[in-house]
């Protein structure tokens, strides 16, 4: 990561409150969560289960509205968008990589990438030949045609980050992105989002339980009952 | 990859549900096709004339009307021909091959009706040639595999001959081809002279007038005067356009149109029930999908427009299969059955298929667009 990419504040979450329901009980998640996160930042959030690690990441991408707060990431305020906006949003500015990879079934390799490309204002052309780039990026050239069922976790791992990354998004979220593979595609998989961290300027947020995984990002940050309680900073 | 290839892989996700769903849109636009031909061929009224005006009997177009109106109805202004005719309706061998005579005299009806029936000089001669003989329509004639020159008998229902007997022979004297695909030519024309002579009751009677407008004079204004001319008389006339008359002969059995119309209906709103119903189903089997394509940035239009695609999709493809299989059924067997496959029919049929694909996939895609991330993630 280079300095520059570092200077400017990208994320901030400021006195987000966040909770759900229990019958007529109200069980806070967040109580006036705050976080900075610069861009082309490579951070991973650890913390046990029901820490709120998935719902703070449902809030950055956009997913669930904080009860209160704000979130503003680069020039956007997503706690005050509206769901289109927040679409348009994802669209443009965020990739995701899910625990289980999510790829659509019937779609091979190529088009699974494409998804996310189908709604930039690009040609066929144009979106095949990205899918390809891409997809030879994360190692899969010549796979374009396979289907997710005859890939191994690792492959279909790769194309959910080049299906993340298709679009050219500024932030990268992953919510799991090792939890199904083994030891050895686990690594693969968080080398290469180091990769795109330190050579393309991707600012990427992890949510993982897995503290090797972790190792991987430039800083961890614990939460545990709604706060983050630790930070370490990569050496 | 584009949105409607993506719709098309949903749709083939499970190829034996939907090749079961495009089969079922076959049907139905099959059914359609060949119901909107028939209505629309010449058991239908589309190759009517709304220009030729018919005066019959008020009291129904089964009561006669003397012949002596042809002289009032010929002197009025406005009519520029007039022809007579009485029809008489029989079958051939057996009871339910029916068939109908229009008993007229060849040179008026040439003059009022000629170019739509197709009569040329030399059917009119043909005709004249000798009392008993009949000009056949080609519908009619490739039903009943007839032949210039042969020798049929109809049995009417009805009109008796002077003998008591039923049986009315005749000698085809030729076939008549009709103006267009339109035009009904599943009747024969006889003379009027040779039934009007041999009938046992209704001599100088005729069942109806054909009477062709001049130039420029309005069809419903001169039927309105002709009705007039006879509004006090014993027998009062009611008159109608051609079209208007088919229509309300075909209704003396059946309002076939309605029928045609409820069968169809009935079909539709089974396909509709059969295809939302699976839709819905095929839809929220997918619903974590969706939460993975609104991730990802499609928006709640785009979800809307990616199911009605896949509905479109199966309708499209379903219906086309089923206007393809109806305009064969209509070229194979038109002439026989009636059946005329227009662009009229073609217009409407692709309109509903169209408009019950929106329909159809309208509540799956509602469901879908309105499913929120989360809770389509819990859907896995």
């Amino acid at each position: 990561m280079t300095d520059r990419h570092a200077e400017a504040r990208y994320i901030i979450l400021k006195d987000v409150q966040k909770g759900y329901r229990i019958g007529s009980e109200a069980v806070p998640i967040f109580v006036n969560l705050n976080l900075e996160i610069p861009r082309g930042d490579f951070v991973a959030i650890m913390g046990p289960s029901g820490s709120g690690k998935s719902t703070l990441l449902n809030m950055l991408a956009g997913v669930e509205s904080p009860d209160a707060g704000e979130i503003n990431i680069g020039n956007a305020r997503l706690d005050r968008m509206g769901e289109t906006a927040r679409s348009a949003w994802r669209a443009h500015h965020m990739g995701i990589v899910f625990q289980f990879y999510n790829l659509l079934p019937m779609l091979n390799a190529a088009e699974n990438v494409e998804l996310p490309l189908l709604l930039k204002p690009i040609s066929a052309r144009e979106r095949r030949i990205r899918a390809g780039k891409v997809l030879d990026l994360v190692g899969l050239a010549g796979r374009e045609k396979q289907y997710p069922a005859l890939m191994s976790g690792g492959q279909q791992q790769r194309v959910g980050i080049a299906r993340a990354i298709a679009a050219d998004p500024d932030l990268l979220l992953c919510d799991e992105p090792t939890g199904d593979l083994d030891r050895k595609s686990a690594d693969d998989v968080l080398d290469m989002l180091r990769l795109l961290n330190q050579e393309l300027g991707k600012t990427i947020v992890m949510v993982t339980h897995d503290p090797q995984a972790a190792l991987h990002a430039r800083r961890t940050l614990h939460l545990d009952k709604g706060r983050f309680i630790e930070e370490k900073r990569d050496a | 990859m584009n949105l409607l290839h993506l719709a098309r892989r949903n749709a083939w996700r499970k190829p034996l549900r939907t090749l079961l769903l495009i089969f079922c849109v076959t049907v139905a636009f099959l059914i359609y096709g060949l119901t909107a031909s028939f209505l629309n061929g010449a058991q239908g009224s589309a190759g009517a004339s709304d220009d030729l005006l018919g005066v019959m009997n008020a009291a129904g177009r089964t009561q006669p009307l003397p012949m002596a109106y042809m002289t009032r109805i010929a002197s009025e202004p406005g009519v520029a021909s007039v022809a007579y005719m009485t029809r008489l309706r029989g079958y051939v061998n057996v009871e339910k091959n029916v068939v109908a005579i229009s008993a007229v005299e060849p040179g008026l009806i040439a003059k009022v009706n000629g170019k739509e029936l197709g009569l040329t000089q030399e059917l009119v001669s043909a005709l004249g040639q000798a009392r008993d003989r009949v000009l056949v329509g080609r519908a009619l004639a490739e039903a009943q595999g007839w032949s210039v020159g042969q020798r049929i008998t109809v049995t009417a229902f009805q009109t008796a001959r002077k003998d008591g007997s039923r049986d009315w022979r005749f000698e085809v004297a030729g076939i008549f081809e009709g103006e267009s695909a339109n035009t009904d030519t599943y009747f024969m024309l006889a003379s009027y002279d040779f039934i009007n002579a041999a009938r046992a009751r209704g001599e100088d009677t005729v069942d109806a007038f054909v009477v062709q407008p001049a130039d420029r004079v309005s069809p419903g204004v001169l039927a309105a005067r002709i009705d007039a001319l006879f509004a006090n008389s014993p027998t009062p006339t009611r008159t109608q356009s051609e079209k208007q008359f088919l229509e309300a002969f075909l209704r003396q059995y059946a309002d076939v149109g309605l029928i045609i119309n409820l069968v169809v209906s009935a079909a539709f709103v089974t396909l509709l029930m059969i295809v939302i119903n699976t839709m819905v189903f095929a839809v929220r089997e997918r619903t974590f999908e969706i939460g993975v394509l609104k991730t990802l940035g499609f928006s709640r239009g785009r979800i809307l427009t990616l199911v009605l695609g896949e509905t479109l999709f199966i309708f499209a493809v379903g219906g086309t299969l089923g206007l393809i299989l109806a305009k064969m059924a209509a070229v194979l067997a038109g002439p026989a059955l009636g059946l005329v496959f227009s662009m009229a029919v073609l217009a409407k049929a692709v309109l509903f298929i169209v408009v019950l694909g929106l329909i159809t996939g309208l509540m799956p895609a509602i469901n879908a667009m309105r499913t929120p991330i989360t809770t389509a993630f819990k859907a896995r």
